[in-house]
């Protein structure tokens, strides 16, 4: 490839090859499918499996000669449809009751486990808790405290802090991280 | 009573909340569809702890011998292979005077490890910068779109190491004093050419994967990635 001049540090200076295959290009975009699918499950099980669920779907199906920018937006609509059908078959819900991840911009979803944008979403959420509800997940989720510990943290019971992570959890669940 | 509701509910509601920070997979059912939106939000919270996370290379491996249509080689295998055409492509436009490839899949002459790095494949190309820019055998972080790397430049070349340990998928940290990479999640070592220096006794771990990176004429070094 001959050079055109100067680059900025990381910038992407050159596209895939035409002759890259497709499968291959998917092959490798999967890490991202993976980072978007944990970040929503909490979990690397659940995370393989619906990653594999969106290759397995999503792989043979591509064009042998599709550009990387349109096999990423497809895989990424293939693992929001997986994701969806993930928690509707955990709930015994129809899907369109979960369909929050079928909505989600293609456009978002697919920068941010490259930018640690997972974890800048969660400070959002946290940050528009009330200080004490914030406390507790902060310290649960993010160092890993046992419900005993907590509770010797913050001068509570076990069983009030149990309560207070449950009320936590459900106003973390109305904060919209992209508002 | 809603307090009491909330004291049943909020059992349950530890219990999915102790698997997930233990790794474990998510055991719910129709019975936890009330409290759907807080598992959600839980289950957020919880993959919030790994920032950047990766496949592991056994799930990788597994997944490609899923995808290998029967009687072919598995996609790992066309992927080496892949990678191996396009070290030799690189190598033919060496010949030409376009680029120099400075550290592609030559094995190490000493490994006392597990076996050869492994290599990402370069489907895409990034600039990291002028050679002049680094210094000998001090690790540079530089992020490859998707991969996290470790640059280390060994008189006119460069290694591209992966900036993830091959224990747990953790970031890397750079201890300049030390002079070694180090995995904040279970103190493992390694050296800037990625082979272990230190970690669990019990047993050996894979050197870093690598990275390919290849020299402009205009001393320019560019990193392979995806």
């Amino acid at each position: 490839m001959p050079e055109q001049g100067p680059h900025r540090p990381g910038e992407l200076i050159e596209f895939p090859a035409a002759d890259v295959p497709a499968a291959q290009i998917a092959l490798d975009e999967l890490d991202l499918i993976y980072a978007f699918l944990y970040a929503r499950v909490g979990n690397r099980a659940d995370a393989e499996d619906l990653t594999q669920q969106v290759a397995m779907k999503a792989i043979p199906r591509l064009r042998a000669e599709a550009a990387a920018a349109s096999i990423r937006a497809y895989l990424f609509a293939t693992a929001r449809t997986a994701l969806a059908g993930f928690w509707a078959r955990k709930f015994g819900l129809p899907e369109d009751e979960l369909d929050d991840d079928l909505a989600a911009p293609a456009a978002a979803a697919s920068p941010w486990p490259e930018t640690g944008e997972a974890a800048e979403r969660v400070n959002r959420i946290l940050g528009a808790l009330p200080a004490n509800y914030r406390r507790v997940l902060e310290l649960r989720f993010l160092r890993g405290y046992s419900l005993k510990e907590v509770a010797a943290e913050t001068g509570n019971t076990v069983g009030g802090i149990k309560v207070m992570q449950l009320r936590a959890l459900r106003a973390a669940a109305k904060v919209d991280p992209d508002a | 009573m809603p307090e009491d509701d909330d004291e049943r509910r909020s059992g349950r509601m530890d219990r999915v909340v102790r698997d997930l920070l233990a790794g474990k997979r998510l055991k719910i059912g129709p019975g936890d569809a009330r409290d759907r939106d807080s598992i959600r939000a839980a289950a957020a919270l919880a993959g919030a702890r790994e920032p950047f996370p990766r496949m592991s290379q056994a799930f990788r491996r597994r997944l490609a011998g899923r995808l290998a249509p029967a009687g072919e080689p598995g996609l790992l295998s066309r992927r080496s292979a892949l990678v191996a055409g396009l070290a030799a492509a690189v190598g033919g436009v060496t010949g030409a005077g376009v680029f120099r490839v400075l550290d592609m899949l030559k094995p190490p002459l000493a490994n006392p490890h597990l076996g050869s790095p492994t290599v990402f494949p370069a489907v895409k190309w990034y600039d990291a910068g002028p050679l002049s820019a680094f210094k000998q055998d001090v690790p540079v972080r530089f992020q490859a779109g998707a991969v996290g790397s470790y640059l280390v430049r060994k008189g006119d070349t460069v290694v591209g190491l992966s900036s993830v340990c091959t224990h747990l998928p953790c970031e890397l940290n750079w201890m300049s004093s030390a002079h070694q990479l180090n995995c904040p999640c279970h103190n493992v070592t390694f050296d800037t050419d990625g082979f272990q220096i230190t970690g669990p006794e019990a047993y050996p771990l894979p050197p870093l994967p690598r990275l390919q990176v290849r020299l402009t004429p205009t001393g320019r070094v560019q990193v392979g990635a995806t």
